[in-house]
């Protein structure tokens, strides 16, 4: 019995070593580990071949490990290689429409780095999903809607919603949009897309088209408060020479009664860098 | 065909005795079940991850089954000398091979429907209805088996176990990379080089014939053609190579 209850004891105290180096070793602060792997991610077609006839379940776990490394970022840190393993991605899965979508909402979260640069990016994954996916609508919808909302780039936008048009399924409601869009250029208020997307989501099929559309309103929302906010956010940093660190400071300045929340009921932050609106959008949580 | 049945039997009732065969089972329903986990970690379409992950399952747990049961599916019976009772019997070695054969494909059967129905009740818990395409895929993945069970059968009559099932899973992998061959001799210089290439890649199974999972994945339109031919691809090689592993079989001194 004493023999056995001495093993017992050196087996949980090897343990406890094991666990404690674990503790410790997460505490190593690791600089940026899957961007450098990501270095040597093979080629498509060598993770095709490598896949032994599962392309798809390749793209699967890109996927997931991208979604995992990608929300451990803040919104002003510049993402390293987003586009390359969008493209890796959707190279071996040409039809996996979430890549492309997931892809480009990821990409536009970023605010540093070059924004035109990013923009290209954008249009480039959205036009290789179209490509691959051209009876998708609701892809091009999208599309055109990250346009018009991230980018205020009308013109983009209205290429991508006639191409949503085109689709015989396309519902009326785009037809409606692209016209208003492409005739009279400042006729849509950013209130007039909120209104747009909230019917849209009460008129949302299934729940990937709901979510879809909540995380389109929830753009609309935040571009409306960004023009609302940001000017005070302005005259804040010129009274006092400094940019708030958080909306608490503006509200105790009086400038506003309660910190501004997004349309999911989070608060927003402020960007210091900037000294502009942050939105942390969380759509998987809603 | 009554010895055929009897030693297929036989084969398959030795096999779900062998503990190795529940460990193989066990863990691709686990790996089913878990695609839930894994579809819960994605953004989007979570039944696209669980159907990826199931079929992908399907086909590596099935693979191994293949592979491992070779080991024992022809020299257990020669180790232990049970094949002389057998053959000393109006037994002809022809009736061997083929009835050890159906046992070692009525295994993998067995779990291919198993997986096929947890996969089945996984995606019905999470996408809310019932994909039948997943039977098709499933079906697909039993005719590239049966061709993976031939080789099996053909390389434990070949050669010592643990190199037969080396080589078994060397055709799976060779089979599934044989497309690229195929591209590969428009790409090289010279004619004969070219037909050398050719040659082998048409005496090498291509296993991506019998590959639709990206077309059940993603609901895409599957030409008849293209099964029907399958069937017939599948039923040559499996001729074939059981007709080269009874040629063996019946030259080999078993002494």
């Amino acid at each position: 019995m004493k023999q056995r209850l001495l093993k017992i004891s050196i087996v949980a105290l090897i343990l406890s070593v094991a666990v404690v180096s674990e503790i410790q070793l997460g505490r190593i602060p690791e600089e940026d580990p899957l961007g450098r792997e990501l270095l040597y991610l093979p080629s498509p077609e060598m993770l095709k071949i490598m896949s032994l006839g599962n392309p798809g379940l390749a793209a699967d776990i890109l996927y997931l490990w991208s979604i995992q490394y990608y929300s451990l970022f803040k919104p002003h840190e510049r993402f390293l290689y987003l586009e390359t393993i969008y493209n890796l991605i959707t190279d071996l899965d040409p039809l996996y429409v979430d890549a492309y979508r997931i892809g480009a909402l990821i990409m536009q979260i970023q605010t540093g780095g070059d924004q035109q640069e990013l923009k290209g990016a954008v249009r480039r994954l959205f036009e290789k999903g179209l490509r691959n996916l051209p009876e998708n609508w609701g892809l091009a919808e999208a599309a055109a809607w990250d346009f018009f909302i991230r980018f205020r780039d009308r013109e983009t936008a209205i290429y991508f919603a006639e191409m949503a048009v085109r689709h015989p399924e396309a519902p009326a409601r785009i037809k409606r949009m692209v016209g208003v869009w492409r005739d009279k250029a400042s006729a849509w208020s950013l209130e007039d897309s909120i209104a747009y997307w909230r019917r849209a989501v009460e008129d949302a099929e299934d729940e990937w088209d709901r979510t879809m559309c909540m995380n389109q309103l929830y753009d609309a929302v935040a571009a409306r408060d960004r023009e609302r906010l940001e000017p005070l956010l302005k005259t804040f940093a010129g009274r006092y020479g400094f940019c708030p660190s958080s909306w608490e400071d503006v509200v105790r300045a009086g400038a506003l009664r309660e910190v501004p929340r997004d349309a999911f009921g989070d608060p927003y932050g402020i960007g210091t860098e900037t000294c502009g609106l942050v939105a942390f959008k969380k759509f998987k949580d809603q | 065909m009554r010895a055929v049945r009897a030693i297929a039997a036989n084969t398959l009732r030795e096999a779900i005795r062998d503990r190795i065969l529940y460990l193989f089972v066990g863990f691709a329903v686990v790996m089913v079940v878990s695609t839930k986990l894994f579809g819960m970690l994605t953004v989007g379409d979570e039944t696209k991850i669980v159907k990826d992950i199931g079929l992908a399952s399907m086909q590596f747990f099935s693979m191994l089954i293949a592979v491992m049961m070779s080991m024992i599916l022809i020299s257990r019976e020669v180790d232990n000398r049970t094949v002389f009772n057998i053959l000393a019997k109006p037994v002809r070695r022809w009736q061997f091979i083929l009835g050890k054969y159906l046992g070692l494909v009525s295994i993998v059967a067995a779990n291919l429907i198993l997986i096929t129905v947890v996969l089945m009740l996984m995606v019905l818990i999470v996408a809310g209805e019932l994909d039948f395409m997943l039977l098709f895929a499933g079906m697909m993945t039993m005719l590239e088996m049966l061709v993976l069970a031939a080789f099996a059968t053909f390389f434990a009559v070949l050669t010592r176990p643990i190199l037969g099932s080396l080589m078994t899973l060397a055709v799976f992998v060779v089979g599934h990379l044989s497309a690229d061959l195929w591209l590969l001799t428009r790409q090289l210089p010279g004619a004969l080089t070219r037909m050398v290439v050719a040659v082998v890649y048409y005496l090498l199974p291509n296993l991506e014939r019998f590959n639709f999972r990206t077309a059940v994945v993603h609901d895409l339109p599957i030409p008849g053609a293209a099964v029907a031919w399958a069937f017939v691809y599948a039923g040559a090689f499996v001729t074939v190579v059981l007709y080269l592993a009874n040629l063996r079989f019946v030259g080999k001194d078993l002494k």
